[in-house]
């Protein structure tokens, strides 16, 4: 017990030597983080890291939903090259209006905009079809890198930290002419850099709130409803 | 009604200076009318005379007379309307005659000054001193009589100015207790909560109790209990107490710098330069009254007469020599937008004059900040950030948003460029019967696009006036990717029946409808010329590869499906 104990004690040591020379701590690796809502923290293990560019595929509801927690906390959003982006959605999933700003046609200057914006703003979430070059995108990670601002881009982006794919989603609430949208679960498949397979996650990304009916009771009398009908056959 | 916030508020009570001025409407009127004050006059409003001369009291008119026993007995009485807006304005003289005497007057009520004494009191050498010099000042300046009363608490010093008299430090209590309960009424400061006040009064004289000192004497709780707040305010202000510091009005007023042009101008370059140059002005004439301001309204005026104008926040106080070179790219961007005609607003024409109002001026380090603190880095970097891609693109480039009333999302939001200020044109607060129900989508389209909603025949589904479908949606045909390459070529194919290509959509192929709800109708604005009526369909369609619930908001107008948003 005791020799294994100073063994223990005697492996850190070494480690902590050699993180110490090599200068790769992980405390220094890693960046501050900046909060997130815990439904979405199985998506990103890591957690939403300053530095980081995360693409996400798909789902805009997903990129903002990813985005909404650090706003609540006082961080300032950025919506570049998204003109549809609907902003009732994004105050609903709770990104604070007043340190929201759209900049939806950047255009040609999309490159300059980019910089300024990540020097900037805590959180930009970037649409499809910006007039950005590989080499900006590049650039613009190492400056995010360097500000501590968190890229979403709504497509691929070649050397992303995280990619999340949303592959499958499911609506509940509609019926044939009556109902409505109510409850979303999507499935979404992570992949990320230095994780070596794809990851699967069933996210309840929308959940109905002021639902009339408690869900127990609607299972209750389906079941019921069953029996009724083996009885009657 | 506010008692329930006076009852909360506990605080320290002020010794305070109160500056009557007697019937202030009637002296307010007659200034206006020119009647000097020996005149017998009244201001008659609505059915009772609500404020009386001097002379016409001596002559026996007596406020809440009806205007005919008025006239028997004075009647020589001039009778003037009632202005409270002319009441207020005309108050400003006496406030700013005061003001030179003290710094930092509260206006209570036309007619009522209220000013805290300890640090004035001091500087006149002594409270009768400082009276003194207030209604020398009042009396040469603005030209009426005042009274000056001193106590502490604000019923107290009231009483104490309408009969010209100093109550020492700590016997407010005393001087109030033999006053009668009625006295009450002249605490309350606006006309509804003075209602309210007299009607409490007079149940109080109908139990019995006749002064302020019968009502301090009953226990608190018990009063509280039987008469809710305003009992426990009534009997704080009995006691001699203070429910709210003295607010002190600020002094500052609006700046404003204007350049006439000799000629029309309509050339952009030539309107920078004097933009540069009107901004300095600005600058300048801030900087000489030790000032800075929280918003700068922008205002130019047309050949044909129109009047343009715009608000801009400014956030720039810290960074004093920015603040020149800030408004300049502000009126630039505002006036290019104007004169190439892409922001709303008049016809474009040539501009005959520019001026630039400083508005919310505050004396220079007394900037309101944060609530918490002050404005941390974060914020100043962001709008530091946002600042420079708004040089980049333009004012219209970096958009601010707001929630705003409304039914379908894209009415629910408000937009402004960044840094502009205004107020969001709908309420939130109002019903909106029929908006959408949540959740909202994620995709708004800013132009809705056309879609082709198909019953199980491949027929257009139709809903008539009375919301009636022609058959239930089976089928939905969106546009096709512009990239879509497949879709393209079938689309100039022969076999899609337009050879030669057509200008129409590119169509992509049909997608079964999984479920769908609605209609949902919304007819809005049916007086006006921008009048629409639609029938909102959630519909919920399965991708070619089975996989993806596509949840889209299709509308039905005019005859025709359009696609409103995605819930994507």
């Amino acid at each position: 017990m005791d020799t294994r104990q100073a063994r223990l004690e005697a492996a850190r040591a070494a480690l902590a030597a050699v993180e110490g020379r090599v200068g790769a701590t992980r405390e220094a690796w890693d960046s501050p983080e900046l909060p997130l809502a815990p439904t979405l923290a199985q998506l990103l293990p890591r957690g939403l890291r300053r530095g980081h560019v995360i693409a996400v595929e798909n789902s805009t509801s997903l990129l903002l939903a990813l985005a909404a927690e650090a706003s609540r906390e006082g961080s300032w959003t950025a919506i570049v090259g998204m003109p549809h982006v609907g902003v009732l959605a994004a105050a609903r999933r709770g990104i604070d209006l007043s340190r929201l700003a759209l900049i939806p046609h950047p255009g040609t200057q999309a490159p300059a905009v980019m910089g300024a914006i990540v020097d900037g703003m805590d959180v930009v979430i970037v649409g499809e079809g910006l007039a950005v070059s590989d080499a900006d995108r590049r650039r613009i990670a190492a400056r995010a890198r360097e500000r501590g601002s968190v890229v979403l881009a709504a497509q691929g982006w070649a050397g992303a930290h995280m990619h999340l794919m949303v592959e499958r989603s499911r609506w509940r609430g509609l019926g044939a002419g009556e109902g409505r949208l109510r409850e979303r679960d999507v499935t979404v498949a992570v992949k990320g850099r230095g994780i070596a397979a794809t990851r699967r996650v069933l996210v309840a990304l929308d959940v109905d709130t002021q639902a009339l009916m408690p869900r127990p009771a609607m299972h209750q009398a389906v079941a019921g409803g069953r029996a009724l009908d083996t009885e009657v056959a | 009604m506010s008692a329930p916030r006076l009852a909360d508020a506990v605080v320290d009570t002020v010794r305070r200076v109160v500056l009557w001025v007697p019937d202030w409407p009637v002296v307010a009127a007659a200034m206006e009318a020119g009647i000097g004050p020996q005149a017998p006059a009244a201001v008659l409003h609505g059915k009772g005379l609500m404020a009386v001369s001097a002379a016409a009291r001596a002559a026996g008119v007596r406020r809440g007379m009806r205007r005919r026993l008025a006239q028997r007995a004075c009647p020589e009485l001039v009778i003037l309307g009632h202005d409270e807006g002319r009441d207020a304005r005309s108050f400003e003289a006496v406030a700013a005659a005061a003001e030179t005497v003290v710094a930092g007057v509260e206006i209570s009520r036309p007619g009522l000054l209220m000013i805290p004494s300890a640090g004035a009191a001091r500087f006149h050498g002594s409270e009768e001193a400082l009276a003194e010099a207030l209604m020398t000042a009042v009396a040469e300046e603005a030209g009426c009589e005042s009274a000056v009363g001193m106590a502490d608490g604000l019923l107290a010093a009231v009483m104490a100015a309408r009969a010209n008299e100093v109550v020492p430090a700590g016997e407010s209590a005393q001087y109030l207790a033999p006053l009668p309960i009625t006295a009450l009424a002249h605490a309350a400061m606006e006309r509804a909560q003075r209602a309210h006040v007299e009607d409490f009064v007079s149940v109080l004289v109908r139990l019995g109790l006749h002064t302020l000192g019968d009502l301090v004497a009953l226990p608190g709780p018990d009063v509280l209990a039987r008469f809710g707040p305003i009992g426990a305010w009534a009997q704080r202000m009995a006691a001699g107490q203070d429910v709210a510091p003295p607010v002190l009005r600020r002094s500052a007023e609006d700046i404003a710098v204007e350049h006439t042009f000799e000629d029309p101008a309509e050339r952009i370059e030539q309107l920078t330069l004097v933009a540069a140059e009107v901004a300095e002005q600005l600058d300048r004439a801030l900087l000489d009254a030790s000032s800075r301001c929280a918003r700068v309204r922008i205002g130019a005026r047309t050949v044909t007469g129109a009047e343009l104008e715009r608000v801009w926040r400014t956030d720039v106080g810290v960074r004093a020599g920015a603040f020149a070179k800030h408004m300049t790219d502000r009126v630039r961007w505002q006036l290019e937008g104007w004169l190439s005609g892409t922001a709303q607003g008049p016809e474009p024409a040539p501009l005959t004059a520019l001026r630039l109002t400083a508005e919310d001026v505050v004396p220079l380090g007394r900037e309101q900040a944060f609530l918490w603190g002050g404005s941390s880095g974060a914020d100043a970097r962001a709008h530091r950030a946002l600042e420079r891609v708004q040089g980049l693109l333009g004012a219209e480039g970096v958009l601010a948003v707001a929630e705003q009333g409304g039914r379908s999302p894209r009415d629910r939001i408000h937009v402004l460029a960044w840094g502009q200020e205004g107020v969001p044109p709908r309420r939130i607060e109002h019903p909106w019967p029929g908006h959408l129900p949540e959740p909202a989508p994620a995709t708004v389209l800013p132009i809705p696009q056309d879609v082709q909603v198909l019953d199980a025949g491949g027929t257009p589904v139709r809903i008539d006036r009375r919301l009636a479908m022609s058959a239930p949606p089976t089928w939905v045909r969106l546009q096709a990717d512009p990239r879509d390459a497949k879709a393209r070529a079938a689309h100039r194919h022969p076999s899609s029946g337009h050879v030669g290509g057509s200008d129409g959509p590119v169509w992509a192929s049909p997608l079964p409808i999984e479920a769908w709800a609605g209609p949902w109708p919304v007819a809005e604005r049916w007086w006006s010329d921008d009048a629409s009526r639609r029938a909102f369909l959630q519909i919920a369609v399965r991708d070619e590869h089975g996989e993806r619930d596509l949840a889209v908001l299709v509308a039905f107008t005019e005859g025709r499906w359009v696609l409103e948003a995605i819930y994507d």
